[in-house]
């Protein structure tokens, strides 16, 4: 069991490790296939510099991600919590329409959210990128299931001692919840951390470029520079897999609804 | 110590916020249509700062010394991205925010110009000479007989041969020149056996070779109705047979994709490579010095067939929400009108041109110490000169893919060469929606 789940674990870390060792070696080293370490570090983050503005990169895409990602958790975990302690079968219907909303495929609503965003004069703005994923269905549902953990009896509880009930929703459920608001998290900075297509459209200029565009970019000439492209993914690999790390200890929780 | 953490992470956030809901950070830079306020100033989309951009820059350089405060916006962005707005905008009719120009890939001019009329300028009698321009390339442009693009960078196929390996063979450049695939084949296998390299390596599974291949008996894919001719299509059969037997001989690597095509090339795995000519950078790049040697590509053994053939490159179109009178004269007085733009750009990043009287200039007529001497672009742009005309069509990628499969069927799984052929002229008819 344990020399098979060695393999697996080996054959999921190569392609990470393997981007570590690239973002160190030369173009031509990558290319006839050095698996070492080697001294181009320096040299590809001069180079990438050089070619790009990372820096800018890199805070479009931090500001975007942390910004979505927290206005996305107030509205679905709010939206959650009251599907499932004021539900009602009006509610429930209403969820399952929600639902179906997920089997709708991006590329079916690109261009009429691409005609609304510009028409509102969103392009290119943070707001504009992340309109579509302030309120997903799937997060909503991840809360609402959640809830269903919850014990009411606090709820009542709090009732009793005089709590309104945004007071309720904050101080009692938050808290308890934090496993789910951790996965929820995660789940939702990763998403906007990585989205490609929707900034490839609404993300025109220059100055709104996020870090999965500026490696499109870096991929695009007719001689692509591996060690610079690897170096760049590197870069952005590592704000997710800090926050991974950082919130982990919830994530498995908070995925199969475990409150402590 | 909570409270302090909350206190900064209320603070943070209320930053972010902000700084997110402050306003656009360029509310509308790609809109040529706002730079119609800025009289002289253009807005471009292109891709790969190292060569398209690198020369819309000195083109800038060179028309603002004559129109002092003249300003371009080079933006860059990879062409699937510029593809993907361009249906974007085409489908939902904000030609607003389309910039004045944009590079589009040769191969997607006539389709764009079919499925969205309204997308470009129509640049016939605009004032550029396009009968400057070698007649390979404007075919790519010219639809209904009408200019929608002024030609950049030269598709014009190259084979580009390692000299030290093939005379080990006893064998030297002049022999591939000038020769038919059978003769190549021959050579290539003698090649083989004395060096046990493969002559040629390719990436995917060859449906660009066969493009070429086609394309140098000056036929197509498609008929002159732009239907799919894959079956009834001698020059295509014979180019399909030519590759298979190429593969089966092991004269042909088919690494995989084009990071493992350049790789072959870095790892010296190949004695030589056919491509457009923009290779030559990556073959400066990978070396060695001295000893690499240019000549044109082999010929199909049929009547019309030739030794020249257009790999494909890019253009500038003009969009409809342009300063158009400034985007005309910006590319007629430097893609179609300066020497000096392509004296630059060729030594600086290998971009050749196919507008003629850049071929006049003395950089071009130099030898070139990194290919022994020869006087390698010279002899590209008399290449170009002979590409037979061929006739495009709408529905080219959608044929590369299923080339691409019908020769991975053949090759993988032992389908007949007929089979393929019939099967992937349907998938193309049903992706038309025939």
């Amino acid at each position: 069991m344990y020399v098979f789940l060695s393999i697996a674990a080996a054959l999921s870390l190569f392609p990470l490790v393997w981007t570590l060792i690239s973002a160190t070696n030369s173009n031509a080293d990558i290319l006839r296939g050095t698996m070492l370490p080697g001294t181009h570090l320096v040299q590809n983050f001069i180079r990438l510099t050089e070619l790009t503005d990372i820096g800018r990169a890199f805070w479009n895409s931090t500001r975007n991600a942390v910004v979505a990602t927290f206005i996305s958790i107030v509205i679905c975990s709010l939206a959650g919590y009251g599907f499932e302690i004021y539900h009602s079968k009006a509610k429930d219907r209403l969820m399952s329409i929600l639902l179906l909303s997920m089997m709708i495929p991006f590329a079916a609503v690109m261009i009429p959210l691409f005609q609304l965003t510009a028409n509102m004069n969103l392009l290119n703005t943070t707001i504009g990128f992340m309109l579509p994923t302030l309120s997903t269905a799937f997060l909503i549902m991840l809360f609402r299931q959640n809830t269903r953990s919850f014990p009411l009896e606090m709820i009542e509880a709090a009732r009793i001692d005089g709590l309104n009930e945004l007071s309720i929703f904050l101080r009692i459920y938050v808290p308890t919840m934090k496993s789910t608001y951790a996965a929820a998290i995660t789940i939702t900075f990763m998403a906007t951390w990585n989205v490609f297509l929707w900034p490839r459209i609404i993300m025109i200029s220059p100055d709104s470029i996020t870090m999965p565009l500026l490696i499109s970019n870096l991929m695009a000439g007719y001689v692509a520079d591996f060690g610079v492209i690897m170096l760049a993914v590197t870069i952005a690999t590592l704000p997710p897999i800090l926050l991974f790390f950082f919130l982990q200890r919830y994530f498995a929780e908070g995925m199969t609804g475990t409150i402590k | 110590m909570k409270k302090l953490l909350a206190l900064i992470f209320t603070i943070a956030m209320a930053g972010l916020l902000l700084s997110a809901c402050g306003g656009s950070d360029d509310p509308a830079p790609a809109a040529g249509g706002d730079a119609v306020a800025q009289a002289n100033e253009l807005t471009v989309w292109s891709w790969d700062p190292a060569f398209n951009m690198f020369a819309m820059d000195v083109a800038a350089e060179i028309f603002a010394r004559s129109n002092p405060g003249f300003v371009l916006n080079n933006v860059e962005m990879p062409w699937d991205d510029i593809d993907r707005l361009i249906t974007t905008i085409g489908i939902s009719g904000e030609y607003h925010l389309l910039p004045d120009i944009m590079l589009i890939q040769d191969q997607a001019i006539e389709v764009n110009v079919l499925m969205f009329p309204n997308l470009f300028t129509d640049l016939t009698g605009s004032g550029i000479n396009f009968a400057e321009f070698a007649p390979g390339k404007t075919d790519f442009s010219v639809v209904g007989g009408r200019n929608f693009a002024v030609p950049f960078d030269n598709g014009v196929t190259i084979t580009a041969y390692r000299v030290d390996l093939l005379a080990e063979a006893g064998l030297t450049v002049d022999d591939f020149t000038d020769i038919t695939w059978d003769q190549a084949i021959a050579l290539g296998r003698q090649v083989l056996e004395v060096t046990g390299m493969p002559l040629f390596s390719t990436y995917g599974v060859g449906a660009s070779f066969m493009d070429v291949m086609v394309k140098s008996a000056g036929t197509s894919l498609f008929d002159a109705n732009g239907q799919p001719n894959f079956v009834n299509n001698p020059a295509f059969r014979e180019a399909v047979d030519r590759f298979i037997e190429m593969v089966d001989a092991g004269v042909m690597l088919l690494p995989g994709d084009w990071s493992d095509y350049i790789g072959t090339l870095a790892a010296h795995d190949v004695v030589g490579t056919l491509a457009g000519c923009w290779i030559l950078g990556t073959i400066q790049d990978v070396g060695p010095e001295g000893v690499w040697a240019v000549t044109n590509i082999p010929r199909l053994n049929i009547p019309g067939g030739t030794n020249y053939s257009s790999w494909g490159g890019s253009s500038w179109v003009v969009s409809s929400n342009a300063n158009v009178d400034l985007a005309v004269r910006f590319l007629n007085y430097t893609f179609a009108g300066s020497t000096e733009l392509f004296d630059i750009i060729l030594p600086a990043a290998g971009a050749l041109s196919t507008w003629a009287p850049a071929a006049a200039s003395t950089i071009y007529q130099e030898p070139q110490p990194f290919f022994g001497g020869q006087t390698v672009f010279a002899d590209i742009i008399g290449f170009a000169q002979n590409i037979p005309d061929f006739v495009g069509g709408i529905h080219h990628y959608t044929a590369m893919d299923q080339i691409d499969i019908a020769l991975g069927n053949i090759i993988n799984l032992g389908m007949s060469i007929e089979d393929a052929l019939a099967e992937a002229e349907t998938a193309v008819r049903f992706e038309m929606g025939h």
